[in-house]
């Protein structure tokens, strides 16, 4: 029989062998990673980029949402006070209007009711973060104004009727405003502005026309009520966002566990392997030892 | 009969060639770690009986010299096995390369840096972000930025990926000077071997010639043909002669538009050399297949996202209220309001009617600085509006780039080169294998095994003895002749 006389430099390739395979295994271990080049596993290699893609989308979501949750609540507040802002001007308009009052207490009231028109123009111009967040899409600019040329004063929106919405990475989308005019400025008697600039304009002299007061101040109850439906709107954005949000996060949570599971060393396993590696590298390692000590040569023994 | 002194010329003779055998035996130990050295054996014949009285009587052994131990299909099988074997290991090694410019991300924050598909994500998801806030300066910033590590990622590794083309064309070209040599080489042999053993095996010369054909057939494919009086012609695997008999034929290198072919005569042989072997073959598809096909998808990307987002961004309003506009009426031209500089002139390619984007990658690059002119809002729509942002970052889920999303494009670009990739190593793996099998065949018939040269030598130094007892013996046998009787005369 043949043999190949060489055996020993094959028994050496061998050895290199497992020191490359134990290497790659405590790569492995060290840094928890099991692909590390594409070829180790083409498939899991595309499908992490995909989960990788889908996962910063989550994050990027989480990071937006919590900054349009801030904005939603400020909107939300300012529209809270203009209610109660609001409540307070037809207890004082009601008191004007039962015909108990003198002039000077009714031009009193009249100037009340103006102080907080203004206080409602400035919380119509609410902004955040320097942005005006009722006019739509002109957000660099106050969206009302009064002009008192006339009586009763006219208040004007100068926004637009532009709604910006939150995408969802479902594809979903989320509204993140109600435009200025549609929440102070509703049609007929919806209007907050009218209603209240009318009221000013009613009680200025110190006389009541009180078939004329009695009316605006129902207009009034009616655009207080048309404020709180719009407000509505806002309370459902900052809900969904909230739902939203948990959803992403634990959408996020699977996806991070499958990239895990898809793309990290599964330790139990890769010690095994290190272990075994490890006995064939000395078995190796004895067997060269003994094959190529000189004592085996023939040549020794003549 | 035979006498004693024939006798005793018999045994003088059996001694030389019993020492002629201990020399090639020697010779053997002497070479047994010589590269390309071939085993050799004693002959020995037996001379021609002499027919004395009817009778036949042996006249003793000649030593008729060595022979070498080969097996010239054996030989053959094994070069071109290893002509496959470093074929997929030259083109292992240059996939490997390219196949280190794009690895996977592992998912934790450190390691996203220059990876092309968080890039994608990182861009788009830029436009997700200002959504919520379309005048916020820093979310804006925060655009350009993952712009421009976008254009950078990409179009680095498109440079490194020709600065690999590049090393492969200087490799290619030094193996061919070093398959010349060889051929040259081989040429020589050849004329030495017809003249001087036209009719058997020429040993050290024969061994010297197929110790460069295995080297040759480390660096290109061929073909041997063997010729008359032992010698030896060869081609290239698709036929072209590089050696016959006493002429070898240079292969010559020149640029082709900008790459380096190879010419075996006034023939351009690049594309049988690069499917024909060897590590010129493996150098050659990976230059010519492989980092072109992978250049093309990155070419297919970086296009079809500048063009997109250029065009989308374009379409919009900016923070100043600015919107964009076409200052060339060309498709390519540059717009005002460009995030990436817009691609190279492009040529149609008429056959196909598709447009040859090559290029556009290593070109790709983040132009726009100012991050007021990243445009969130609508044309037309105030400031604060949002929606161009949507559709900018709704442009990730589109599919944009050759019938994919960008995400998915990429994901399956990175799938098809790792299958490359892994499916270049089985193959290597599989003829290394096959390589080292044919190997121990051949080393267990050529190789010298100290083992069995001990036990030659045991055995030839033994014959030796016996001959020079033998000598001895018949000495004392022919000194009673000599005495007929008489008392030590002649001792």
């Amino acid at each position: 029989m043949r043999v190949d006389p060489t055996y020993l430099s094959s028994l050496t390739t061998s050895l290199d062998q497992t020191q490359s395979s134990l290497q790659q295994l405590t790569s492995e271990l060290s840094s928890g990673v099991r692909v590390t080049s594409l070829s180790t596993d083409p498939v899991a290699s595309g499908q992490n980029v995909l989960l990788l893609n889908q996962m910063q989308q989550d994050d990027s979501f989480t990071q937006s949402s919590s900054l349009v949750k801030g904005q939603l609540q400020v909107a939300d507040s300012a529209l809270g006070s203009v209610v109660s802002q609001l409540t307070q001007v037809i207890t004082l308009a009601t008191s004007a209007n039962n015909g108990t009052m003198n002039s000077s207490n009714v031009k009193s009231i009249s100037s009340q009711i103006a102080g907080i028109l203004g206080e409602i123009t400035t919380l119509a111009n609410t902004s955040y973060q320097g942005q005006y967040i009722f006019a739509g899409g002109q957000t660099s600019t106050a969206p009302f104004s009064t002009s008192t040329a006339t009586s009763p004063a006219v208040t004007t929106y100068s926004g637009d009727e532009n709604i910006n919405y939150l995408q969802m990475p479902n594809g979903g989308k989320i509204q993140l405003n109600v435009p200025g005019d549609q929440i102070f400025q509703g049609s007929g008697s919806n209007s907050v502005f009218a209603a209240l600039n009318s009221l000013v304009a009613d009680y200025a002299s110190g006389a009541v026309n009180t078939t004329q007061a009695v009316a605006d101040t129902n207009a009034v109850s009616t655009a207080l009520n048309y404020v709180s439906q719009q407000r509505v709107t806002i309370d459902n954005s900052i809900t969904h966002l909230t739902s939203a949000t948990d959803a992403v996060a634990s959408e996020q949570t699977q996806l991070t566990a499958a990239q895990t599971t898809l793309m990290q060393a599964d330790y139990a396993s890769v010690s095994t392997q290190l272990t075994l590696a490890e006995t064939q590298q000395t078995a190796l390692e004895s067997v060269i030892a003994q094959l190529g000590s000189t004592s085996n040569s023939l040549f020794s023994k003549i | 009969m035979g006498t004693i002194s024939s006798a005793l010329n018999m045994m003088s003779q059996t001694l030389d060639a019993d020492q002629s055998a201990l020399n090639i035996v020697a010779n053997n130990v002497a070479n047994a770690n010589t590269p390309g050295y071939t085993k050799e054996t004693p002959t020995w014949q037996e001379n021609d009986p002499i027919l004395i009285k009817g009778t036949l009587v042996g006249d003793g052994a000649t030593q008729t010299g060595a022979e070498s131990q080969r097996d010239r299909v054996l030989l053959e099988r094994l070069d071109q096995q290893q002509q496959l074997a470093s074929a997929s290991g030259s083109r292992l090694t240059a996939l490997d390369s390219i196949q280190a410019l794009f690895t996977p991300d592992s998912g934790s924050t450190s390691s996203t840096a220059g990876d092309i598909g968080s890039d994608i994500t990182g861009f788009f998801k830029s436009f997700s972000s200002l959504e919520a806030d379309p005048t916020d300066s820093s979310l804006r910033t925060s655009v350009l930025s993952s712009a421009s590590t976008l254009a950078n990622d990409v179009s680095s590794a498109a440079k490194s990926l020709n600065e690999q083309r590049s090393g492969l064309d200087q490799d290619a070209i030094g193996v061919v000077s070093q398959v010349n040599a060889l051929t040259g080489a081989i040429a020589q042999l050849n004329t030495q071997i017809q003249s001087i053993s036209p009719n058997a095996d020429a040993g050290t010369l024969e061994d010297q010639r197929q110790l460069d054909l295995s080297q040759l057939s480390q660096l290109i494919g061929i073909n041997q043909v063997s010729t008359e009086n032992n010698g030896l012609s060869i081609t290239t695997t698709s036929g072209q002669l590089l050696v016959s008999n006493g002429s070898n034929y240079q292969i010559t290198s020149g640029s082709v538009s900008g790459v380096t072919h190879f010419f075996v005569g006034s023939a351009d042989a690049t594309a049988q050399l690069a499917s024909g072997g060897g590590s010129l073959g493996g150098d050659l598809t990976a230059r010519d297949t492989d980092i072109p096909n992978t250049l093309a998808s990155l070419d297919q990307l970086a296009y079809s996202i500048t063009t997109k987002t250029n065009a989308q961004n374009n379409a919009g309003t900016d923070a100043n209220g600015a919107t964009g506009a076409a200052v060339t009426s060309s498709t390519t031209g540059a717009w005002t309001l460009d995030i990436f500089s817009p691609p190279p002139t492009l040529v149609a390619n008429t056959a196909s009617g598709d447009t040859d984007v090559s290029g556009c990658a290593a070109a790709m690059s983040a132009v726009m600085t100012d991050p007021d002119l990243v445009t969130a809002a609508s044309l037309g729509q105030g400031t604060g509006d949002n929606s161009n942002a949507i559709a900018m970052a709704s442009l990730a889920s589109q599919t944009i780039v050759n019938g994919q999303t960008p995400t998915n494009f990429y994901s399956n670009f990175v799938s098809t080169l790792g299958s490359t990739v892994s499916n270049v190593q089985t193959e290597n793996t599989a003829q290394t294998a096959s390589v080292t099998q044919l190997q121990t065949q051949s080393n267990a018939l050529s190789s010298v095994n100290l083992n069995d040269e001990a036990a030659a030598l045991t055995t030839m130094e033994r014959s030796y003895q016996a001959a020079s007892q033998m000598f001895a013996i018949l000495n004392t046998v022919m000194a009673s002749v000599l005495n007929l009787g008489e008392q030590a005369t002649v001792t």
